[in-house]
């Protein structure tokens, strides 16, 4: 079994959202990846959807320094600040949570809690999560400033690695996609492409 | 009413224009005090002798070096180490009735080489008890520690940490100690504080603070040296002006009394050391070293007395001063050297770890806001209510 990893920590939360700061500078899981966080009792459930490395101060501009570098690398040895004045940030769509042995696709009672920790899920968590597909619906109805289908698609991409065999799941999270947007052939379809 | 610029353009265009001719006024008597440091540079013990036996009203540098030196930089050593401080405060709010004020000290440690690391720390300080918002003298005087006082407070802070956290590394690689501004605390310098402001803060502060930053250097390769950007000095040219004075021995206040212009030496009055060096220097290198000859130099400093050269640096020509016992260790004249010149080449032309000590210590207008009303807060949580002045409540409320 794969060892459960602590990779950041809830810097901003609300019910549907979280934004998870990483411990370590570009040590964000994948796009469409499945993370969780506690709020006793509940372990809650959401899909990586945008990560984003800035400066830790807003008024400090990130300026170009590798002009005389041979790899990027070598910009980070030179300046060794850089690790601390840039800060890796990763939002999260909350898909549902668990609660002893039980687990519900929709949002929890209570919000992630601020400085929660966050965690990667374990193949067999994915497995079990997306063993129902009933959270596709809190995704492809989300409202996000990038395009929700990336998303979606980039997480039942993820999601199948999980399971036994991939490609039944994702013939199965496509026949559910297809009632989910029956009256909009176009994005199913072009959801349907991302994810064969 | 905010400022009516229509009103001040003309007089913007008058400025620029008084500018260009000055600018050719400074161009020749420029050429004429390179050329005079050139020709000094020969007479190195004559020009140290005249120095010795002058009386000037200006600060003359003691040279310690050929004048006309320039030493490019020497590369640095494959792991080293800056750690920097630097500090800012909230000053006692006079309109306020509760007495304190705030330091906030930034630090920034930073590794090079083969194992590359940064820390960057702040320390920021409450002061509200009465020992620590006065000084007091043994027979009960006291000076309250607020305005330029506090400045300097802040300076013995920055140098407090700085030895602290020096003292506390491993003592395998080079280390360079860097402080933001002069070694000499002109803020004591130039006032005429009670003996006992001077004793507390200089002597028992940072002269102390120096001391155990020397003995650090006993048992590792360890330099200290202070960094100042754009510096108005002009102690070089004063030097010059002491070469061009015909009279023996120079003495200000005998051949020349209540003369401020129409002097031989005026012929380089009004240049600074660093128009001086920015023709003298090619990038990377460093002036010779002189002595600073200031008078609370020779009364308390001793075996920290500051030196000082400048470097060219890519933007600026910039001063950077050193204790005595730095200035007389070539190794390490040279560690200070090497280190500056790298540092402003990563920090985009001003040392990176200044820099980076700098932003953690700045406490900006809205932090200054912030701060109060925290105060305010904690202490009406605790009941107690300040007297407020009246002229500080109408700035915070502005109204028509």
């Amino acid at each position: 079994m794969e060892p459960r990893k602590k990779i950041a920590e809830v810097v901003e939360t609300s019910s549907a959202e979280f934004t998870a700061q990483c411990y370590k500078l570009d040590g964000a899981p994948p796009l469409g990846s499945l993370v969780k966080t506690k709020n006793e009792p509940f372990e809650i459930y959401g899909v990586v959807y945008n990560v984003e490395t800035h400066s830790l101060d807003p008024g400090r501009r990130v300026v170009a320094r590798g002009e005389n570098m041979k790899t990027e690398g070598e910009i980070f040895r030179a300046n060794p600040q850089l690790a601390r004045l840039l800060r890796t940030d990763f939002k999260v769509l909350v898909v549902g949570y668990g609660q002893g042995d039980s687990l519900y696709h929709y949002l929890p009672q209570k919000p992630a809690p601020i400085h929660g920790f966050v965690y990667t899920c374990q193949l067999e968590e994915v497995r079990a999560f997306t063993r129902s597909l009933d959270f596709l619906s809190l995704l492809v109805d989300a409202r996000l400033p990038i395009s929700v289908d990336e998303v979606a698609a980039a997480c039942l991409r993820h999601a199948s690695e999980a399971h036994p065999d991939p490609q039944v799941f994702l013939i199965k999270a496509g026949k559910e996609l297809a009632c989910m947007l029956s009256s909009d052939a176009k994005r199913l379809n072009s959801l349907l492409k991302r994810i064969r | 009413m905010s400022l009516d610029l229509i009103r001040v353009i003309g007089q913007i265009v008058d400025f620029a224009a008084s500018l260009k001719t000055r600018e050719r006024e400074r161009k020749s008597k420029l050429d004429f005090a390179l050329k005079t440091l050139k020709s000094s540079a020969a007479e190195f013990d004559g020009l140290r002798q005249k120095v010795e036996r002058s009386k000037t009203t200006w600060l003359v540098a003691g040279p310690r070096e050929r004048i006309d030196l320039c030493q490019p930089a020497p590369p640095c050593p494959e792991d080293f180490i800056v750690l920097a401080s630097d500090g800012s405060h909230i000053d006692a709010d006079h309109h306020q009735s509760a007495h304190c004020f705030l330091i906030n000290i930034g630090m920034a440690h930073l590794q090079y080489g083969r194992n590359p690391d940064a820390q960057l720390f702040s320390f920021p300080s409450l002061y509200f008890k009465d020992d620590e918002v006065v000084i007091t003298s043994a027979d009960g005087r006291q000076t309250p520690i607020e305005g330029q006082l506090l400045g300097v407070k802040r300076s013995v802070e920055e140098c407090r940490l700085l030895a602290e956290r020096a003292g506390e590394l491993k003592a395998d690689l080079p280390l360079v100690a860097l402080l933001d501004g002069s070694l000499i605390l002109w803020g004591l310098a130039g006032q005429t504080y009670p003996d006992f402001v001077v004793t507390e803060l200089l002597v028992n502060g940072f002269l102390n603070y120096f001391d155990k930053l020397k003995e650090l250097s006993r048992s590792r390769q360890f330099a200290v040296a202070s960094y100042i950007s754009f510096s108005r000095s002009t102690e070089v040219v004063n030097l010059l002006r002491l070469a061009i004075c015909p009279h023996q021995p120079v003495d200000c206040d005998r051949y020349c009394p209540g003369k401020f212009e129409g002097r031989e030496c005026d012929v380089v009055g009004g240049l600074l050391d660093r128009d001086l060096f920015a023709r003298l220097l090619d990038p990377g290198e460093r002036s010779a070293i002189f002595s600073s000859r200031s008078s609370v130099l020779v009364k308390y400093y001793g075996g920290h007395e500051v030196n000082f050269f400048y470097i060219r640096l890519d933007g600026e020509v910039a001063r950077v001063e050193i204790p005595l016992w730095v200035a007389e260790d070539e190794d390490l004249v040279e560690l200070v050297h090497a280190t500056v010149v790298d540092q402003c080449q990563r920090g985009l032309g001003y040392p990176v770890a200044l820099s980076e000590a700098h932003e953690q210590a700045v406490v900006t207008g809205a932090d200054r806001e912030q701060f109060w009303a925290l105060v305010e807060q904690v202490l009406a949580e605790d009941r107690i209510y300040l007297e407020s002045s009246a002229k500080r409540w109408s700035k915070r409320t502005r109204w028509t």
